[in-house]
């Protein structure tokens, strides 16, 4: 009589057991192993121009109706510090800004100016580091703070040749490069 | 009636006892030979704890030096990651391997910044995901959480695989395309890597 009831006893056990087991590898986990990112946003400055050339299609010497057509320039920021952005046009070489041969055209007689706001000569100094001894003109300051770290402003070029009283001009082309950088100050 | 002995019937008295008393026991252990007890079962129940394990070979932190705006950007090297296991073939159908994030919201974040799952992206052309996908699939078997997980494999487990190992590479983008401009900064973040079987 107790044979049969020890023998059911010792196999509901033994299923207990079992059915603990399989319950436990159901949904089993492993560890959790991590794994770190990091995304660095650098502060960026740039100016984008609208045409990489200008041009007059003929020089009129003792004259100041020596106008390159306009260059848009667009100038972006995202910054985290700085109280200005400020956009620096220069000649490598302020005695020669344009040459044509032995024929050169300094910075002097190149004259700049943004949005129609006026000339000036490229004869300026360097700003923060951006452009040559008398060879520079700062086109704009723009002042910035934390509500304006991210943004931009498009603004127009305007350039000419002012060869008042500048010895005749050589036949030929002038060519030359202004360069456009900005600086955050 | 006078019953007492005299000295010299007293030794054979005591004989006659003693054997009497051997008579006596030897027919009770003739019956005791023959009894038997009730059988007693003793289950016995040994455990193998099965195995599962998940181990980030290389690639455990992940970087991109210059992250720019509205463009995809891939991390440099994928997340090397082994997975171990052994199982029960009996009640285990698959190895499942999970990427999440705790918070799908804030996958990365970098001040007040975040950058959320659905803009951080993961493949494993060894796996599910074969092209880039993003985080934002459902947890399996527990392992997860809503809208911020990815299923990285699912290895169906039999009895010649129920003790065995996979390596995976997981290459991970984040896909700044229409997300508004980010601030300059470091944005941080922690993808688990954890396996489930089911």
């Amino acid at each position: 009589m107790q044979r049969p009831l020890n023998r059911a006893l010792a196999a509901a056990a033994l299923a207990l057991a079992l059915a603990s087991t399989a319950q436990a590898q159901v949904g089993l986990t492993s560890n959790t192993a991590t794994v770190t990112l990091n995304a660095t946003k650098l502060s960026t400055l740039t100016v984008s121009p609208t045409t990489a050339t200008t041009s007059i299609a003929s020089i009129t010497d003792n004259s100041l109706a020596n106008q390159f057509a306009d260059v848009g320039l667009t100038t972006a920021w995202n910054l985290t510090a700085g109280t200005s952005v400020n956009l620096i046009g220069w000649f490598t070489t302020p005695a020669s800004a344009l040459a044509n041969g032995a024929a050169v055209i300094p910075s002097s007689k190149v004259e700049g100016g943004i949005n129609n706001a006026g000339w000036t000569a490229f004869t300026g100094g360097a700003v923060g580091g951006v452009g040559v001894a008398g060879g520079s003109l700062q086109l704009f300051n723009q002042a910035v703070a934390a509500v304006n770290y991210l943004g931009s402003r498009t603004d127009q070029l305007n350039l000419r040749l002012n060869l008042v009283g500048f010895p005749t001009t050589s036949a030929g082309t002038y060519t030359g490069t202004l360069n456009v950088q900005a600086v955050v100050q | 009636m006078d019953f007492r002995v005299g000295r010299g019937l007293r030794p054979c008295l005591s004989f006659l006892a003693s054997s009497v008393v051997l008579a006596l026991g030897a027919r009770e252990a003739q019956a005791q030979g023959g009894t038997v007890s009730a059988a007693q079962i003793i289950a016995l129940v040994a455990t193998k704890t099965s195995q599962l394990s998940v181990t980030v070979t290389s690639g455990a932190v992940q970087s991109i030096p210059s992250l720019t705006d509205n463009a995809v950007n891939s991390f440099p090297a994928p997340v090397v990651i082994t997975t171990g296991w052994d199982v029960n073939p009996g009640q285990t159908n698959t190895v499942n391997l999970l990427a999440y994030f705790t918070t799908p919201a804030q996958a990365l974040t970098g001040g007040s910044t975040q950058i959320p799952s659905s803009r951080v992206l993961g493949q494993v052309t060894t796996g599910l995901p074969v092209a880039f996908t993003a985080i934002t699939q459902n947890a399996v078997g527990g392992v997860g959480t809503a809208g911020g997980s990815l299923r990285l494999f699912s290895q169906p487990i039999t009895g010649p695989n129920k003790k065995s190992s996979r390596t995976d590479n997981l290459n991970l983008q984040i896909n700044l395309v229409g997300f508004p401009t980010l601030a300059p900064r470091t944005y941080s973040g922690t993808l688990n890597i954890r396996a489930v079987t089911q």
